[in-house]
């Protein structure tokens, strides 16, 4: 079997502050050993990671891939070669495609086209309700038994609260998580973005933080009047996740995902009506990027994910309110995590392992993946001194719909293995060129 | 920066906050030759001669349109009329395609309104015309901010200190944010009275709230602005009824007595709704303003357009965008 040894760089562990110094040993699809006592005995192809970083590949627990349906947005093989492009090695897709994941038969689908054309695992939620419309149950055993790993309406909240509830019992049968998407309808209205500063300087109707707050707190209590596992999604306020800690303290089982749009950006970043600063939740103000950034140091945010929104350039490039919501993000966010806060030594890499690629695998009970012997061999090759520029060859998405067009972020994933196999490798492009 | 502003530096006339204080003073400055025109049997002068003005109005407008077509006219600019109904379709490629149809035409300048906040200024970066808005969604409407601050000028030779109320649905109120904005650039002191349910969130700290009619008197105002009321609002429990409405918050006659004795001018940027608003007597009153607004809107939008013009600009036109990015 094939053996390579990646030496010279660092690696970041997931209980390590910082990067530590490591080569890596990977024989077939898995990490045979890790350390640095490998001599020129060790018989390997090697690969040269001097000055890199070797991060673990990231599982992205929320991401749209638009198929069935809305295929000019995306499909399942664009979406996940986009992950792949951002150190991304898992995901798991949301349903509210046309028609939804609400059937075994759909969520069958998915795994079958995944496994065909993606070159990454992918997992897949189903809806609680049938049609995602909020009324009757999906079945939800059935979908469970073909293969999907948590139930959300994700796109619109669960609006009717004895649904939901009767959902969340539902869930124990088959263990299965509820993903939360939080907002109250009537509150949100025809809102564009968060209803506050920016709202009026834009003329814009706008979304107020109470009604992602209310409906979270609806939810959690809901969850502990049942039992039921839940995960919250793109939490976007402060005061959202002191909802969040409080029914944590009273031991609920309850997880929750921040995006790193949210840490990033905020409402003033809206500054020309640009559509690709618009999504759902809105992004709200500089104290929520403060105390989400806080959150998710000391673990009361547990996961980082993306929320990937494909969306067409038509629909994108109109006037605000009627543009979609929704930005992509899978191909920057370990870049922009980089450039924002590690090179500024706001977060360190072990709490970004920890956020995108321990605790997304450990929730939906899949094996570890780590930078240590056993694992599986996916990882991403992250050069510090580089330089992610995000134009549209870039891109691997479908949609460009990114705050990042055209700007250029610090750091750069040169190569990512995935069980083993090097199936993106920048650097060689480079080399191939005449000097 | 404290010479005052002999030109324009931008080539469009989105709102008021992206404008100096300098270049509004400019504008309402050069509106008065413009004005004094208009008691003259040929009111036309020729700064805009062989100039096209395209009319680009997604929304109904009657007043808006009249007068600034009436205005490029009175300087001799040709008009143009690209009248969309409110029923075709409004999406961006079809506002795009438009401008590009525009733009092959070769106009000078596109004067756009539309229900959606941001159309003027995603028109503006896809073209090297002047573009003024005319009013998009609830965001702006300068022009009527500026033909506002001409009335007010008249009446009131320096503004500063002067107060303004406005009254009525400051939320969805375009005419509101440019007006309050722009006269508070001037030095006035700005109010609002109405229902707390059309008091506009985000709103700056300069702006004050009253909740009761005999509140906002006693900050005694100097002029009170009404705004139109419409009943689509009244759907969406923004307040119970348009009989409610009147009662409380409408220039009634009891109201109208004490705007009366104090003197106070009233001002609205129309069309009036008589019995909602306010109650007959207020349009008969000598201090209603409503009349001088109007015939100041032709003159300030023909010294928009005057100042717009290329050879009036500090700079020359900025390059069109390209591509997506908006």
């Amino acid at each position: 079997m094939k053996r390579t040894l990646f030496h010279g760089g660092q690696i970041v562990l997931g209980d390590q502050r910082n990067p530590v110094r490591a080569d890596v040993m990977v024989e077939g699809d898995t990490i045979v050993d890790v350390g640095t006592h490998f001599t020129d005995a060790d018989k390997a192809e090697r690969f040269d990671c001097a000055g890199k970083i070797l991060v673990p590949g990231l599982f992205d627990i929320h991401v749209h891939l638009r198929e069935p349906g809305r295929e000019d947005k995306e499909t399942i093989e664009t979406g996940t070669r986009a992950a792949l492009n951002g150190g991304v090695t898992g995901v798991l897709a949301m349903p509210n495609t046309t028609p939804p994941i609400d059937t075994g038969g759909m969520v069958r689908f998915v795994l079958n086209i995944a496994r065909e054309k993606a070159p990454i695992d992918v997992m897949t939620t189903g809806c609680i309700s049938r049609g995602r419309l909020g009324k009757a149950l999906a079945e939800i055993g059935d979908m469970h038994a073909c293969g999907a790993v948590m139930i959300t309406d994700d796109g619109d909240p669960c609006h009717d609260p004895l649904v939901l509830r009767r959902a969340m019992e539902y869930a124990r049968n088959f263990d299965l998580i509820v993903g939360s998407h939080c907002d109250v309808r009537e509150l949100f209205g025809d809102g564009a973005l968060n209803e506050g500063k920016a709202s009026y300087r834009l003329g814009l109707p706008g979304i107020p933080a109470a009604s992602e707050e209310i409906c979270m707190d609806r939810d959690l209590r809901l969850a502990q009047l049942t039992g039921c596992k839940v995960h919250v999604q793109h939490v976007s306020t402060a005061r959202g996740l002191e909802i969040i800690r409080r029914f944590k303290n009273e031991g609920v089982e309850v997880t929750a995902e921040v995006t790193p749009h949210h840490l990033i950006f905020n409402e003033d970043d809206i500054t020309h009506y640009n559509t690709h600063f618009k999504m759902n939740p809105p992004l709200r103000t500089a104290k929520d990027n403060e105390e989400l950034l806080n959150g998710l140091r000391d673990g009361s945010l547990d996961c980082l994910a993306t929320d990937h929104a494909p969306h067409t350039c038509f629909e994108k490039n109109r006037d605000f309110l009627n543009a979609p919501f929704g930005i992509t993000g899978l191909e920057t966010a370990l870049a922009s995590l980089y450039d924002r806060f590690i090179a500024k030594d706001l977060l360190d890499w072990g709490t970004v392992v920890r956020a995108f690629c321990d605790r997304p695998r450990k929730i939906l009970n899949v094996k570890k993946v780590a930078l240590a012997k056993n694992s599986r061999a996916d990882f991403s090759i992250f050069n510090p001194d580089g330089e992610t520029r995000c134009d549209k060859a870039f891109f691997e998405s479908k949609s460009q719909n990114s705050p990042f067009l055209g700007k250029t972020i610090k750091g750069l994933i040169e190569t990512v293995v995935f069980r083993g196999e090097l199936v993106l490798n920048r650097k060689s492009k480079e080399q191939a060129q005449p000097v | 920066m404290n010479s005052p502003a002999k030109k324009l530096r931008n080539k469009d006339l989105l709102d008021i906050r992206s404008l100096s204080t300098d270049e509004i003073r400019l504008i309402l400055d050069t509106a008065v030759p413009f004005k004094k025109l208009f008691t003259r049997s040929v009111k036309k002068v020729p700064p805009l001669k062989g100039k096209t003005v395209l009319l680009l109005f997604y929304e109904p407008s009657t007043r808006t349109k009249t007068s600034f077509e009436i205005a490029a006219k009175r300087l001799s600019a040709d008009v143009a009329n690209f009248s969309v109904s409110s029923s075709s379709v409004v999406k961006g490629e079809s506002i795009l395609d438009t401008v590009a149809t525009l733009q092959s035409m070769k106009g000078d300048y596109i004067v756009v309104r539309h229900k959606g906040a941001g159309v003027a200024e995603l028109i503006a970066r896809h073209t090297p015309i002047s573009v003024i808005n005319a009013g998009d969604g609830f965001h702006a409407h300068p022009t009527q901010a500026l033909l506002d601050a001409f009335t007010l000028r008249e009446v009131f030779p320096d503004l500063v200190g002067k107060k303004l109320l406005l009254i009525g649905d400051i939320l969805h109120s375009r005419v509101a944010r440019s007006t309050m904005r722009c006269l508070h650039r001037l030095g006035m002191e700005i109010a609002i009275f109405g229902p707390a349910t059309l008091f506009p969130p985000g709103r700056p700290e300069w702006i004050q709230c009253f909740l009761k009619f005999e509140e906002a008197m006693e900050w005694a105002p100097d002029v009170v602005y009404l705004l139109r009321l419409q009943l689509e609002r009244q759907q969406a429990n923004f307040f119970p009824s348009m009989r409610e409405y009147h009662n409380v918050f409408g220039i009634d006659r009891q109201r109208f007595r004490v705007i009366d004795e104090r003197g106070i001018y009233v001002m609205h940027p129309g069309p009036v709704n008589r019995g909602v608003e306010l109650v007959d007597e207020v349009m008969e009153y000598d201090r209603c303003l409503i009349n001088q607004q109007v015939e100041n809107g032709i003159a300030t939008r023909m010294s928009i357009l005057h100042l717009l013009h290329p050879s009036n600009r500090k700079r020359p036109a900025l390059a069109a965008t390209e591509d997506g990015i908006l």
